[in-house]
């Protein structure tokens, strides 16, 4: 199944590669991390809990960073198994400079198995497009927050408060 | 036999209880100390199976036991096969999967615990170390180079077969035209109301195992499962309590059946499984499931004269009960309601990473009904001919029967003109060519569709059958005059506990709440075969009713001796024997005196028989023999008769099905104007529930043209998991069906019942296509495959403009 879609990150293009690319931010950002441990270079063990509507469970597997390019690519392959079925896949993702912001658009073929294939295929679009935009609004914050003060905190409220104060503001700097 | 109850809509006598739920089915059955099995499934449809660590789940709160394929695959026999074709790979296909997994559904391990969602939540803690293989998905790829699921086999060939009559070669090069179409018929789920569901109890000191399965055949199971569990049959007993349809899916014997009936063995204590939706989906059987390339071959004036089919049947990883049978179905039906002279089916049996097929509601014939009336309608529109005058051009006359086809059969009778023209005449047909003509200068998008049919019922004759064609009914008048009818076949949502009632009710004279049909308890019934096929009613009916006429004969002989009279002169007439000499004898005045048998019963015991003169009713008659003070010299006691019917044939109901559909221009939606059936199942015992079940039948074959379909993706995943995404007809999307029949009894059973479960799936699909394809025909469509959504129909609509 085909996966795409594009965030635009207000924020440094070098900055944000750095902070997409940074395991303990990824470990902060990715929605539902449970744990994330470097196993190689650009290599990592995951475990995270998601799903899809009423499927929902704990994942393990592995990330693997490649074909790295800053600040412009890098390719994404994850392999992950869990109670409610199993998830592959390889995006790329890429990161353009537009007006001082970095649109950051990824794509990628994904192919689940088990419980998620056979209830959740539907709404797997629908899930990864509210994940991502979890993940990118908080990378966002990540990316806008000073090196030298504590990185910001997440989770799904402020992600939310976050994500909807950038829209309302994209909304109203929008040009005519 | 009085008339008072056979050929009326009687309303079913199930009914009241199951509205108000008070009907059991399987889970209604609550034994104490009962504990829950749930399974582990597959979730790769091809995968090597490394390692299972079951320790978290076995030490989970509530859970008893875990069980993996390791503890279960010397104990538990392989689940069974039927299917017996010349040179037929069978896979060993135990309950639970060792080493490799081979479909998505597959059950891996079993956790059994003191409640299911303990045992549900104990299956997220049980780890399974798959290495995944390369999945065999489509039927074609994996025939001939996809990945091969069974090393030892070398490909995924389980059985090739050719079958025919006539010179295929010949009478194609003879035709003047040749018409060759590639068809689909996609996998579909018969999706019961119930999904399965198993209790079983097993009793350590007296070694007896019960099993409660919602199963359409509870003897042949009761005898598979002994097999499977090394348990003598005697002490196996199986239950069928309601059952909430089956449509083929329970005419099975399941992995989970067993499995649950050698859990409680081991425990010694009643275990339950009952199936989800989701599980139903994955791991209950599917139908059809055939990718097939038809050639026929035909003269000018379109008659036929040859019929190729060659098919890969997608049968899925294993054999069920049936599964390399049912294809072979198709090649027996291939000739239709025609004159065919040759006809010849190639017959590819392929494994698939997937369920297995089996026997679906039609089970072979609604594929074979496809094949031929699609190819008729490419006929007619290759010669542009009206698609009834072809069909009218290629029919046997009512003269030729029993008509042999050249697949090798005897049809039993058959009026097929008699049925088309009432329904031609019924839905004003040339009417409807005229205003299809004008709708279609309005800018309408209008089709009709026809399908002439036969199809195969009663199965069967036990030389064409796996495992015995014949069906047992036991008919006993109890003391008190009630009357107990024990019948081999299994109803579950059919209502012979009403047809069988009324049969005998009038048989014997009594009223129609006298009579109780019982059923599906292999402990109270005499060995039976079961509901399927369309045969309950013609053969288990047949069995009914020739064991009372059996029980009639020894009544008659008990009447005649307590009415010192001679067996040749008693009558039988509404539930009373007379001796005949009385109605000269009232005639003339004289009553003669009345004729009481000598007993001495001490007080309170049962009251004698009254013979109230001249006459002895069946209560009474019953109540003699079993106080059997008085009976004929010799005489056994009690009043039962039981038979075992052997039919000399099968029977072939056929019809006609007319659709008339409107196509929306902008939405390539489709909406049904008429449907109009005109089927012919031989004598009806109640034409309401003949109707039901042409209903029922004509709904599933329009999910099948327009809705339904089982969708595996490339990876063997199946996508089409619940009822979101498998989409069934639903009561907006039916229109009114206007129903009739012609009644054309078969001289295979002395009821002349043929069977009606099936003739609608059968009849409706192909007339349902027709219709759409006769619509987008100025578009220059032939054929459409299935199921034909609205996507597909507004694409070639709105790219021709």
């Amino acid at each position: 199944m085909k996966i795409e879609g594009t965030h635009e990150i207000r924020a440094n293009r070098a900055r944000v590669y750095q902070v997409l690319t940074d395991p303990e931010v990824l470990k902060r950002c990715i929605p539902g991390c449970e744990r994330l441990e470097q196993t190689g270079e650009n290599a990592y063990s995951v475990t995270m809990r998601a799903g899809v509507g009423s499927i929902k469970g704990l994942f393990t597997g592995n990330v693997k960073l490649e074909d790295m390019r800053p600040p412009e690519h890098f390719r994404m392959t994850v392999d992950g198994k869990g109670q409610p079925g199993f998830l592959k896949g390889t995006g790329d993702i890429d990161l353009e400079e537009k007006d001082g912001a970095t649109v950051a658009s990824y794509k990628g073929d994904v192919q689940v198995g088990g419980t998620i294939a056979g209830v959740g295929q539907r709404m797997i679009q629908g899930a990864a497009r509210m994940m991502s935009t979890q993940f990118f609004t908080a990378i966002e914050a990540e990316a806008q927050a000073r090196v030298d003060e504590p990185p910001p905190k997440h989770g799904f409220f402020r992600t939310a408060l976050r994500w909807f104060s950038g829209w309302l503001s994209r909304a109203f700097n929008r040009k005519p | 036999m009085s008339d008072k109850y056979v050929g009326k809509r009687i309303k079913r006598t199930e009914d009241p209880r199951l509205i108000q739920g008070l009907g059991h089915y399987v889970d209604d059955i609550k034994l104490p100390d009962t504990l829950h099995v749930v399974f582990l499934r597959s979730m790769y449809a091809h995968a090597r199976i490394t390692g299972i660590d079951t320790s978290e789940a076995e030490h989970a709160p509530g859970v008893v036991a875990v069980y993996t394929g390791r503890d279960v695959v010397e104990k538990v026999g392989p689940v069974p096969c039927a299917g017996a074709l010349p040179g037929l790979r069978v896979p060993d296909y135990r309950v639970l999967a060792k080493d490799k997994a081979v479909f998505v559904g597959q059950p891996v391990a079993a956790v059994v615990a003191t409640d299911q969602y303990s045992a549900r939540d104990a299956l997220d803690l049980i780890m399974v170390d798959y290495e995944e293989l390369p999945p065999a998905v489509d039927v074609e790829e994996s025939a001939n180079n996809g990945p091969v699921i069974y090393e030892e086999y070398g490909d995924n060939i389980s059985y090739k077969l050719t079958a025919g009559e006539g010179d295929i070669e010949a009478a194609l090069a003879s035709s003047d035209h040749v018409i060759k179409q590639r068809v689909v018929h996609q996998r579909l789920a018969p999706v019961a109301m119930e999904g399965r569901g198993v209790l079983a109890r097993y009793y350590p000191g007296e070694k007896e195992l019960t099993i409660w399965s919602s199963t359409q055949i509870p003897h042949l199971l009761r005898t598979q499962l002994a097999i499977m569990l090394g348990i003598p049959e005697n002490k196996l007993r199986v239950i069928t309590p309601e059952v909430g349809g089956g449509f083929g899916s329970k005419l099975n014997v399941y992995a989970e059946e067993a499995m649950l009936g050698w859990i409680s063995m081991q425990l010694g204590k009643p275990v339950k499984w009952i199936e989800t939706r989701r599980e139903n989906m994955q791991a209950t059987i599917h139908g059809r499931g055939q990718v097939g390339y038809i050639e026929i071959g035909c003269k000018n004036d379109g008659t036929v004269t040859g019929l190729r089919y060659n098919v890969f049947a997608d049968l899925g990883a294993y054999h069920q009960l049936l599964t390399p049978a049912i294809p072979t179905l198709t090649g027996l039906m291939l000739s239709g309601c025609y004159k065919i002279p040759a006809i010849q089916i190639n017959i590819t049996g392929v494994f698939t990473n997937k369920m297995s097929t089996d026997a679906y509601r039609g089970a072979g014939r609604p594929e074979a009904t496809y094949v031929v009336e699609r190819a008729l309608d490419l006929v007619a529109a290759e010669l542009g001919l009206d698609a009834v005058e072809v069909r009218r051009r290629n029919f046997p006359s009512p003269d030729e029967f029993p008509f042999k086809t050249a697949t090798g059969l005897f049809y039993d009778s058959g009026e097929y003109e008699g049925a088309l023209q009432k329904a031609l005449d019924m839905a004003g047909y040339d009417q409807l060519r005229q205003e299809q003509k004008i709708a279609r200068e309005h800018g309408k998008i209008i089709g009709i569709g026809v399908s002439t049919y036969v199809e195969i019922c009663a199965l069967g004759p036990s030389q064409a059958m796996p495992a015995g064609g014949w069906e047992s009914a036991t008919v006993r008048v109890e003391p008190t005059g009630k009357v107990t009818v024990l019948t081999g076949a299994s109803p579950h949502g059919q209502g012979q506990e009403t047809s069988f009632a009324q049969i005998v009710a009038d048989q014997l004279g009594v009223p129609l709440e006298d009579v109780a049909v019982i059923h599906g308890d292999t402990s109270i019934v005499q060995y039976g075969i079961g509901t399927f096929g369309s045969r309950a009613t013609a053969v288990g009916g047949t069995a009914v009713y020739i064991a009372v006429e059996k029980l009639k004969e020894k009544a008659a002989k008990i009447a005649a001796h307590l009415l010192k009279s001679d067996v040749s002169n008693v009558t039988f007439k509404e539930g009373r024997f007379s001796k005949q000499a009385t109605r000269a004898a009232a005639a003339a005045g004289e009553v003669p005196e009345p004729v009481l048998p000598a007993g001495q019963a001490p007080a309170g015991a049962l009251p004698e028989p009254d013979t109230e003169g001249n006459h002895i009713s069946l209560q009474d008659i019953a109540l003699a023999a079993h106080i059997a003070k008085d009976l004929p010299e010799d005489m056994e006691p009690g009043l039962s008769a039981t038979y075992f019917f052997e039919p000399k044939n099968f029977t072939f109901p056929f019809g006609t099905h007319i659709v008339v559909v409107e196509i929306d221009r902008e939405t390539g939606d489709l909406q049904f104007l008429r449907y109009v059936a005109v089927d012919d199942c031989g004598k009806v015992i109640n034409p309401m529930l003949v109707e039901g079940q042409i209903h029922g039948g004509i709904v599933q074959a329009m999910g099948q043209a327009l809705y339904e379909e089982v969708v595996y993706d490339e990876q063997g995943q199946l996508v089409t998991g619940t009822l979101m995404d498998y989409a069934l007809p639903k009561a907006s999307t039916t229109p009114w069906l206007e129903l009739d029949r012609t009644e054309t009894p078969t001289p295979v059973n002395p009821m002349g019942v043929k069977g009606v479960g099936e003739a609608g799936t059968i009849g409706a699909t192909p007339a349902v296509v027709g219709a759409v394809v006769d619509a987008l025909s100025p578009f220059g469509v032939r054929h459409l495959d299935m199921p034909i959504r609205p996507e597909a129909v507004w694409r070639i609509v709105n790219q021709q403009n």
